[in-house]
């Protein structure tokens, strides 16, 4: 009897106890499924509870956030939007254009967030005057990913030039190790395309030809030593690369079967899965050149205009949590990436990590921070599909390298 | 004075028109309604969301100024003409071996038909390890001694859209001998017994008989297989994702990307309306004409 009393009241309790420490929900819109990616959410979410508010997550995973986009389409649509949802690239300013993003202007100025952030990463919260995202993370995407067994092993150090590290390639070739890891979708060929054409032509010039898309420079001879040297990097990669995945190819560096891979520092937390210490078992460098640049990647968040004050004040409190810099520091821990915010301290973050951060302050002053092609932080999708299409079409077929450039500039013209 | 009705009539007038509204609205909107929207999306300037205004053939001038449609089409006529003639021909002979009352038949036909039961994604995913050079049949051969065996063409953007075809023949000959070898049932034995007075040899009798009265099978497996060859998309995503450097591209999956992934709308409806036109184009005459004659003949 008196077990049943309790249990009733407990149970009748329950909600009221719940909806007393709830202030509301946010719900937001994501593509991050994976097991690190999820716990690096809930860091973010953890902060979110503490302030009194649920967070419902509405996941939507596959296609690099294709799919979450149209699941975004289908709720405008509808005219229910969600409380916030994840933009990479474009997305969120695209969808400000369209007028469905609240402006967070006053939050910015109030806690001062604009002077945190780089100002080369701005470009991608800010429409017009308008603030409209709040970024969490930064992910750099020219690094090298490096065996070191196998680079003590051949007598290899860090290369400094795209020559050199071809040069190293062929030695790795003839010690029975594939110089180079990746597999032949059209974007991981695209990551080595953006690295070579940064690397060797300096910064300057990746943004006339890639972000303004300037035709003289496009059609120019830089472009065609470009593609020249892709063709000597193809040779560094193994026949089996058809429809390797990009972690089956950090796999093979891990392993020691490959010597390097080019590609992002999310590959970093599949050496780390596998127990491997940065600077003992696996290096990371970033792509070899003699102009230092930053390619960066990152993860932000927008809010949607919404009539509800509950659901404003809760955007609020999600875009705290967000710029928070111990949440900010928690989270990059976890995700392999480092703080969108510049001036959360280094210390516990990995010597690649660290390494990251030295190099974006030098990018930062020197102009050098610049967003990555391949994940759509420098030209838009229409121009961008155009890069992928060539570069992937050239590095898989005998296509020469003035062939190439000419497909390139009239399909960037035609895509105008 | 015209007397009213009675109620009974009137209901057994009305009623299947009312049985039917509810399915031919879902058919109106669902499928002719969007059509006529894509025709419009496709006259429009609209990139990342609809917009509607109205820039003529614009976005058409644009789709077959892009050389990736031109790959596109091209596979896609590769694929359809391989693909049917090879299933077909496949899925007869076998619907022929099987009707020669072999031992364990039920057996057998469900072997044949098991992989219409996967999706096109796995078939797809097996395939790709099947077809790999590193993991597939050219290493089991090569282990077998035949060093010198080549057997890449996943790898080479010439050869890619063959490695499509084999997998989608693999998936549906099976579906094909089903439909003939019920065809087959459905002769007449005292036909082929007139025939063998008559004389005419085995081969004969199958060339000259047997297939031409299967018309009704071959319509259904046409039909069939053509709609599953334009909306081949899982199967190109999961086997090669449309490469190497998008050699095995088809309008499904160039569609897919311009409208949802590049910000192109109005050049991805341009190419459902062409995809559209070229099913019209096939299908159309050839059911016009087989139903026509259907027609006479009963």
């Amino acid at each position: 009897m008196k077990l049943t009393t309790v249990l009733a009241t407990s149970i009748a309790l329950m909600p009221v106890a719940a909806m007393a420490e709830s202030k509301g929900t946010v719900e937001g819109i994501h593509h991050w499924v994976s097991e690190s990616e999820v716990k690096a959410l809930k860091v973010i979410t953890d902060k979110l509870a503490t302030e009194g508010y649920t967070w419902q997550d509405s996941a939507v995973g596959g296609l690099s956030g294709a799919n979450a986009l149209q699941a975004l389409r289908t709720r405008l649509a509808a005219g229910n939007p969600p409380t916030t949802m994840q933009f990479l690239g474009y997305e969120g300013l695209d969808w400000a254009k369209e007028g469905v993003l609240r402006p967070l202007n006053e939050l910015y100025t109030a806690n001062g967030w604009d002077k945190a952030l780089a100002p080369q990463l701005l470009a991608f919260v800010k429409s017009d005057n308008d603030f409209i995202s709040v970024p969490i993370n930064m992910h750099r995407q020219n690094w090298v990913w490096a065996n070191k067994a196998v680079f003590d092993k051949a007598g290899i150090s860090e290369p400094k030039s795209w020559d050199e590290l071809i040069a190293a390639g062929e030695k790795l070739k003839a010690a029975g190790v594939i110089p180079l890891a990746m597999g032949d979708e059209s974007w991981q060929i695209l990551e080595v395309f953006e690295a070579i054409l940064t690397d060797t032509n300096g910064p300057d010039f990746y943004k006339k030809a890639v972000i303004d898309l300037d035709e003289p420079t496009l059609s120019g001879p830089e472009m065609i030593a470009t593609f020249d040297k892709l063709r000597k990097v193809r040779g560094l990669v193994d026949d089996g690369f058809t429809g390797r995945d990009w972690a089956v190819a950090t796999g093979l560096v891990a392993d020691g079967k490959a010597a390097m891979q080019v590609m992002g520092d999310w590959a970093k937390g599949e050496f780390l899965a596998k127990g491997l210490k940065p600077g003992q078992d696996f290096l990371c460098f970033p792509t070899p050149t003699a102009t230092p640049n930053f390619k960066f990647v990152i993860d932000a968040f927008g809010m949607f205009k919404l009539d509800d004050a509950t659901l404003t004040a809760g955007q609020d409190a999600w875009a705290k949590a967000i710029m928070d810099p111990a949440v900010q520091k928690q989270f990059n821990l976890i995700k392999g990436s480092i703080p969108a915010r510049s001036d959360v301290p280094v210390d516990d973050f990995d010597d690649c990590a660290k390494r990251s951060f030295a190099d974006r302050e030098t990018a930062v002053a020197n102009g050098a921070m610049l967003g990555g092609l391949t994940e759509g932080f420098a030209a838009q999708p229409q121009f961008a599909g155009v890069f992928t299409d060539v570069v992937s079409k050239f590095f898989v077929t005998d296509m020469s390298s003035q062939e190439a450039v000419q497909a390139l500039v009239d399909g960037i013209n035609n895509a105008r | 004075m015209r007397s009213a009705l009675p109620f009974r009539d009137k209901l057994s007038r009305w009623l299947p028109r009312l049985v039917l509204s509810p399915s031919l609205l879902v058919v109106f909107v669902g499928v002719y309604l969007f059509i006529a929207w894509t025709v419009w999306i496709s006259l429009s300037s609209s990139q990342m969301v609809p917009k509607f205004d109205f820039v003529g053939l614009d976005q058409y001038v644009r789709l077959w100024a892009t050389p990736r449609w031109h790959t596109a089409v091209a596979n896609l006529f590769i694929f359809t003409v391989l693909f049917l003639a090879i299933t077909i021909a496949l899925g007869l002979l076998l619907a022929i071996l099987l009707d020669q009352k072999v031992r364990a038949e039920g057996f057998l036909r469900a072997v044949y038909l098991y992989p219409m039961a996967l999706s096109f994604i796995v078939t797809g995913t097996a395939w790709k390890w099947i077809l790999n050079p590193d993991l597939g049949v050219e290493k089991v051969v090569n282990e077998l001694g035949w060093s010198g065996f080549v057997f890449d063409w996943i790898t080479r953007p010439e050869f890619a859209i063959y490695c499509v075809v084999i997998a989608a023949v693999w998936q549906s000959t099976g579906f094909a001998m089903a439909i003939f070898l019920a065809g087959l049932r459905g002769i007449d034995t005292s036909i082929i017994k007139a025939a063998q007075i008559e004389g005419a040899s085995l081969p004969r009798i199958y060339l000259s008989v047997i297939v031409p009265m299967l018309r009704p099978a071959f319509l259904s497996v046409i039909v069939l297989l053509s709609y599953i060859s334009i909306k081949s998309f899982d199967l190109v995503l999961a086997l090669t994702n449309g490469g190497p450097g998008g050699a095995t591209e088809m309008p499904s999956t160039f569609m897919f990307s311009a409208t949802f992934r590049r910000n192109q709308m109005g050049v991805g409806a341009a190419s459902a309306i062409m995809m559209l036109m070229t099913v019209a184009a096939i299908i159309v005459p050839y059911l016009y004409s087989e139903l026509r004659e259907d027609r006479n003949v009963h």
